[in-house]
């Protein structure tokens, strides 16, 4: 479009396999990353932090943690929501148990637990593939939905079945808890933004290293042929559980942010069979195997419904569509693109963007 | 038959027998491959060829038998442990990672000389760059071996056949195999592609001194490179030995050969 590839030579190994080849597509990230910390935090509404930004960089890290499972690795998995219920009660868990918690360590430890959960849903993967496999994960779906409700101490014997979590009582900081930057910090829309920005940026960083290494390149192989992955030496077996593992590393990660930055209190019931779908939805509409596909999915699923409400109240002033309308639209619109995508574009979004590129890489002399 | 003293066994398969439910795809075959050697395995359609690799590199485990592979016997070979001890493989079908580029498929090839974990390949730390790097060297070098300079970024699935049957002998080549059991590296090809698979698999042989094993239907080219020719028909061996004496056995000419008009 306005930069190309042509002409620009790279002189070493290590230039040629850096994230992002091109000066300008760098320039241009660097950009957004200073966009989103500077300029976003400054200006954007607490609405605009805490109904759209926050959930969607959310829903994009569980979206990419199951495209980890079945984009890359090709091991189909129901069970995010469920993956993600145990990174959310791993994390109240440890911060109500263990006095210094902080909350950056406990998103990584409920990361690092909900791991563990996966790689035990993930073992009858070593036996059975595809459909099969999907009707495993639901276990690890129902079970997280049983076992949270079963066991009181979880929820630290709450009769509701709900905890909230006040906002002003976390540290994202070491150090005391009332310190006043500690409280004012994560009491802020602000502030919640920011750690769930860092996490979702490190989060994405390391999925980009993961899948230009040898980790990734063994997922892929494993997905594309594993009789030929086994005969060249990857170890099949490993491979799926470590998928597995960073996958729901990955959905407890989020699933944490659900609950602490997100919607603030801790409920087992939010993360229903009915959301794992959702976060497939996304895969599927983003495109499987894609880091940015995933954001893409997680963006238009989550926003479509709030795009349709503002547009509406904008033309036609507010309340004159009726709220259940809206839902029975989007529903309508997600599962019309699905359809179409599944037929014209298997790649999803990311395959659309890339596509285009290609195309307005040559327009408007070729085709 | 034809063991000549000074040659050394690499590979030494004895009474192999084979059969899925009942049907028989191998009965008792032994043969002896011999280091540094081309060694052809010929035969009609369903003679248990293919068969035959799998059970060497471990994708079959056959019901008798044993395989020695350079110097260790096995009663059964795990596909993994055939891959550690370097025998690799290119398949009759391709067998590619064809959502990967060519330089990834390639690059696979070398999974198991690298030793990073997977966080040194998260934060991209300790290990993690070296070895890609260092590795990335080797296969650039598979990668003008065989010409594949132009397409080193380009998803094995959009490449023309005779150029997918090359990037997946890069990506066996990669592992720097002892042995590599080649099944129909021809098939399907056009006459110059045919002509430069087999200056690879020569220069293969002749450079890393890699032992080759190949299934293959062209007899002029089996002849012209191979070194030892087993014969198989009805999973049974026919035939075993150089290629002209292989040749004017009549029990091939029968088989297989046929009798030229």
């Amino acid at each position: 479009m306005f930069y190309r590839e042509a002409g620009k030579l790279v002189g070493s190994f290590g230039k040629d396999r850096r994230m992002l080849p091109l000066l300008e597509d760098r320039w241009l990230a660097v950009l957004f990353v200073a966009f989103m910390y500077f300029v976003v935090t400054a200006i954007a509404s607490d609405y605009m932090f805490t109904a759209i930004l926050i959930p969607i960089m959310v829903l994009g890290v569980a979206t990419l943690g199951l495209n980890i499972a079945v984009g890359y690795t090709g091991q189909l998995s129901l069970g995010t929501a469920g993956f993600m219920c145990f990174g959310a009660f791993s994390a109240f868990n440890l911060i109500l148990r263990i006095d210094w918690m902080t909350i950056p360590l406990a998103f990584f430890l409920s990361g690092m637990i909900a791991g563990g959960v996966g790689i035990i849903f993930g073992l009858p993967s070593l036996r059975i593939k595809g459909f099969y496999l999907i009707v495993s994960t639901l276990a690890a779906q129902f079970f997280a939905e049983w076992v949270f409700n079963a066991y009181p101490w979880f929820l630290n014997y709450t009769s509701s079945g709900v905890v909230s979590l006040p906002m002003h009582h976390y540290r994202v900081f070491p150090g005391q808890e009332n310190t006043p930057f500690n409280a004012a910090f994560w009491y802020s829309s602000q502030g919640r933004y920011l750690v769930t920005l860092t996490v979702t940026i490190l989060l994405v960083l390391a999925c980009k290293n993961l899948v230009r290494s040898n980790t990734g390149r063994n997922w892929m192989a494993v997905r594309d042929m594993d009789i030929a992955a086994k005969v060249i030496g990857i170890p099949v077996a490993k491979t799926k559980l470590m998928a597995f593992f960073i996958s729901t590393f990955y959905c407890g990660v989020a699933g944490a942010m659900y609950c602490y930055c997100y919607i603030g209190n801790l409920d087992f019931m939010i993360f229903n069979l009915r959301r794992s779908f959702l976060v497939m939805f996304m895969v599927i509409v983003g495109g499987l195997g894609s880091i940015l596909g995933s954001f893409l999915g997680a963006i238009f699923v989550y926003a479509w419904p709030i795009l349709i409400t503002r547009g509406s109240d904008f033309i036609f002033g507010g309340g004159a569509i009726d709220t259940a309308f809206i839902e029975n639209n989007s529903k309508i619109v997600v599962g019309t693109i699905i359809i179409v995508l599944l037929i014209r574009e298997p790649g999803g979004f990311a395959a659309l963007w890339s596509s285009s590129k290609q195309k307005l890489r040559v327009w408007p002399f070729a085709q | 038959m034809n063991s000549p003293d000074n040659k050394k066994s690499i590979l030494v398969l004895k009474d192999i027998s084979l059969s899925f439910k009942g049907v028989k795809a191998i009965t008792d075959i032994s043969f002896n491959v011999y280091e540094g050697e081309i060694c052809s395995v010929i035969g009609p359609n369903g003679a248990g060829k293919s068969s035959m690799l799998n059970v060497i590199n471990g994708v079959y485990i056959p019901q008798e038998g044993t395989i020695s592979f350079d110097g260790k016997e096995f009663t059964k070979m795990k596909p993994h442990s055939a891959a550690v001890m370097g025998i690799g493989r290119t398949f009759q079908n391709i067998a590619l990672f064809s959502g990967m580029s060519v330089l990834d498929n390639i690059m696979s090839g070398r999974n198991l000389m690298m030793k990073a974990n997977f966080w040194e390949h998260a934060l991209n730390i300790g290990r993690a760059e070296k070895e890609e790097l260092e590795h990335r060297q080797a296969v650039e070098e598979i990668i003008e071996f065989l010409g594949l300079q132009s397409i080193r970024k380009t998803p094995v699935a959009s490449l023309a056949y005779g150029l997918q049957k090359r990037v997946e002998l890069g990506r066996a080549l990669a592992a720097k195999p002892k042995m590599l059991l080649l099944d129909e590296p021809m098939a399907g090809m056009t006459m110059e592609e045919k002509l430069d698979m087999s200056c690879f698999i020569q220069e293969i042989n002749r450079n890393y001194g890699t032992t080759i094993v190949l299934i293959e239907h062209d007899m002029g080219v089996v002849m012209d490179i191979s070194d030892h020719v087993v014969v198989l028909d009805y999973g049974k061996k026919i035939g075993d030995g150089a290629p002209d004496e292989v040749m004017n056995n009549q029990d091939v000419i029968d088989a297989y050969l046929g009798v030229s008009h």
